[in-house]
């Protein structure tokens, strides 16, 4: 290790990405690797981000004739069985030893995707308010499964050095996509565009996975070379339980506030036919360009900083943007909203889901992924959207002016804003006390 | 919304507020097309064509920082003339027309009770003053560059080589900060309290922009047959500012090199903390690179 790092002090390590190596070798198979990785994290993200938080919203209000309360119910009842079944899976994941078996995983998620497909095309046959709360329990059991399995392949398809672009790639391509196509946010057309990608996938998946295959056997290897975070092995192993803890708190902070404020502003029409439903193409193309943009930057600033300093921008992202809004709503609520609105609040949104793609893998070694994928993603991603979701259908329900909502939602993300510096000088002052006292 | 504009609105917001009439109540038109009809509160016209209709009359001042203004009525209150296009036409009456600069028509029979200039750079079609601004900022960079590369070489030679090694993360960083230093700022002008705090920011950003070219300028000094390094700092500065100029008349792709010049100087005056620090991005595993023994948390 000492020899390494002698060398690497000599010889400013490359910060190229080892793809481009690869592609200049013409070793495919570790390439293939790659896009199918990136492949699956983008449409398990668009899934998640279009037909499950949007759509279902959709088809409780409007098709089934839900009230607002009741659907923030179901889809809280939604959230909870997502995190309990992801956990359990990461835990049985890392017992069995799944976790270092690739060709396991595949299985799994080769059920758990037809599962998923089975469920995207009854949904828009659903009668009932009865029939959908099943519906919703099962979706959530794929869901939770689907989770810690799609994360753990990055530790074994990509190299930490290339994380942040990998990141980087689901992250901006899902919500380009998303902000593109489907114009209507109804679950007709969720479900249709889902089954179209769904069906190809799982037949490609059960090829891969049940059959003999000398791509898996050899994509299998590579976890060797790169198995373990960045943050589980020198030079920078800050990933105890405790500072893993931190991270799940503040990423859970993040997602909480920022799907708090945002199914409120997408309820508000002269926020959202201004941007993300915008009939002129050009707003929506400008969005999805920032998205694309913003998670391009996360990529690049992931791999050049601290995770601490991120965490910082994300939040200082997110206060200003809040601030933004509130102004403007206390100020000039007749008047068209400026583009930079949305603009700031795409950038902050492609900042963080990149950091969430990136960071759970690497916080994780070939024993650990399957647990601190499912607790991080399950509890920051997943808890969090969800009981805000429900808690801002609920305060709609209950009547509280969009105002007065974003007014909460802007001191959470204060109140976070402050208390990042604090934490992290708190740490610091914990290591130079460890340094003095015996 | 063009960043350029964000200047011009700084300046009219300060000129509404040194006015004083209705400085609380602005009302801002940034894109589409307007019609002002009888607007009592202050309007600020950013990249909008807003139109005065004949018959229409106003009693709040207009200023406008760009796109077109046409007017056809009635303002019974200062305009205000500080970029972008502004034509008077026959029937308009205006209280006042202050010109600051811009693209104006104005219509001979058009009724204008008083005018008043605070020509900053008007006639600038003459080729002679068009180069005086450029040159003077070659000049002044120049000598700066060139004291800071006698007294403060490590600051420059930081900054510098943050810019050769990691073009891209300090073009990241610089662009991202200049997109929400940019919006911030504007952000604070808008509450009119904060308007000098906003002034000291737009000086600060010019100067760390600046001090990345100077950066930009060193690093391209050492490629040129100088000795002594303040002749060379200067020398490169120079070349590199009027490199630029040339460089933005090119379409879309000279716009790109400037921007990514102007933004990685930027970004790397940034991460360097001034130049005090050699920027090191955080370390990365030791990643064997093709066959060989991985580095596992274990083997440590």
């Amino acid at each position: 290790m000492h020899e390494a790092e002698a060398v690497a002090s000599r010889r400013p390590p490359s910060r190229r990405l080892w793809l481009f190596d690869l592609i200049a070798q013409r070793r495919w198979v570790p390439v293939t690797g790659y896009v199918f990785c990136i492949a699956l994290l983008t449409a398990g993200y668009y899934y998640n981000l279009t037909f499950v938080q949007l759509g279902l919203i959709d088809l409780g209000t409007s098709r089934l004739g839900m009230s607002g309360r009741s659907v923030s119910l179901v889809m809280a009842l939604l959230a909870l069985v997502a995190l309990a079944v992801s956990v359990a899976t990461g835990v049985v994941m890392d017992r069995r030893g799944w976790s270092g078996d690739l060709r396991t995983r595949l299985r799994v998620l080769t059920v758990v995707t037809a599962v998923q497909l089975t469920l995207t095309l009854l949904a828009p046959l659903l009668g009932a308010p009865g029939t959908f709360v099943v519906w919703v329990v099962v979706c959530a059991g794929s869901i939770g499964a689907a989770m810690p399995i799609t994360f753990s392949f990055m530790a074994d398809l990509i190299p930490v050095r290339d994380r942040g672009f990998a990141a980087a790639v689901p992250a901006g391509l899902s919500f380009f996509v998303a902000s593109l196509y489907p114009q209507q946010w109804r679950v007709e057309e969720f479900s249709a565009v889902m089954a179209a990608v769904m069906a190809p996938a799982v037949v490609v998946l059960a090829l891969l996975a049940f059959r003999p295959s000398r791509l898996v056997d050899r994509l299998a290897r590579l976890r060797g070379r790169f198995g373990s975070g960045r943050f589980t092995r020198p030079p920078a192993p800050t990933a105890s339980t405790s500072t893993f803890a931190v991270i799940v708190a503040a990423m859970f902070a993040v997602f909480f506030i920022d799907s708090l404020g945002f199914l409120r502003i997408i309820d508000t029409p002269a926020y959202i036919s201004t941007s993300w439903q915008s009939p002129d193409p050009g707003v929506r193309l400008f969005i999805a360009g920032v998205h694309v943009a913003g998670a391009a930057m996360a990529g690049v600033l992931y791999t050049t900083f601290d995770w601490r300093w991120l965490l910082v921008w994300v939040y200082g992202l997110f206060g200003f943007t809040h601030l933004l809004y509130t102004f403007h709503l206390g100020t000039a609520a007749d008047a068209v909203p400026p583009l930079l609105l949305p603009g700031m609040y795409v950038l902050a949104v492609s900042f963080y889901t990149t950091l969430n793609f990136a960071l759970w893998p690497d916080l994780s070694t070939a024993e650990t992924i399957g647990t601190r994928c499912a607790v991080g993603v399950g509890v920051a991603g997943w808890l969090a959207s969800f009981l805000s979701t429900s808690l801002a259908l609920y305060s709609d329900a209950a009547g509280v002016s969009l105002l007065a909502h974003l007014r909460y939602v802007d001191a959470l993300a204060l109140l976070l804003l402050a208390a990042v510096p604090l934490l992290l000088y708190a740490a610091r002052v914990r290591v130079l006390a460890r340094v003095e006292l015996p | 919304m063009s960043l350029e504009l964000i200047p011009m609105l700084l300046l009219s917001l300060l000129l509404m507020a040194s006015d004083g009439a209705g400085a609380d109540t602005a009302h801002l038109v940034l894109a589409g097309d307007h019609r002002l009809d009888a607007a009592s509160e202050a309007v600020i016209v950013g990249d909008a064509r807003a139109n005065v209709p004949d018959g229409a009359v106003l009693t709040a001042p207009i200023y406008v920082i760009g796109g077109t203004t046409r007017i056809d009525g009635t303002v019974r209150a200062r305009v205000t003339h500080i970029a972008g296009t502004l034509v008077i036409e026959d029937d308009a009456e205006i209280a006042e027309l202050r010109q600051i600069s811009g693209n104006r028509t104005v219509a001979p029979t058009a009724d204008i009770g008083r005018r008043t200039s605070v020509d900053l750079a008007t006639r600038t079609r003459d080729p002679a003053r068009s180069v005086v601004p450029p040159a003077v900022a070659v000049v002044v960079l120049a000598l700066v560059g060139g004291r800071l590369a006698r007294t403060r070489r490590r600051n420059l030679d930081n900054v510098a080589r943050a810019v050769e090694r990691h073009p891209v993360v300090t073009a990241t960083v610089g662009t991202l900060l200049t997109l929400t230093a940019l919006s911030l700022l504007m952000f604070m002008a808008f509450t009119l309290v904060l308007i000098p705090v906003s002034i000291v920011g737009l000086t600060a950003g010019v100067a760390v922009t600046a001090l990345g070219i100077v950066a930009w300028g060193h690093r391209f000094g050492r490629l040129l047959p100088l000795q002594r390094p303040g002749t060379a700092t200067a020398a490169g500065v120079a070349a590199v500012i009027v490199l630029l100029h040339l460089a933005g008349g090119i379409p879309v792709v000279g716009d790109l090199i400037v921007g990514f010049v102007v933004l990685s100087g930027l970004g790397a005056v940034a991460v360097t903390y001034l130049g005090f620090n050699d920027f090191e991005p955080a370390a990365l595993p030791i990643e064997t690179r093709d066959t060989g023994s991985p580095t596992l948390a274990s083997d440590v």
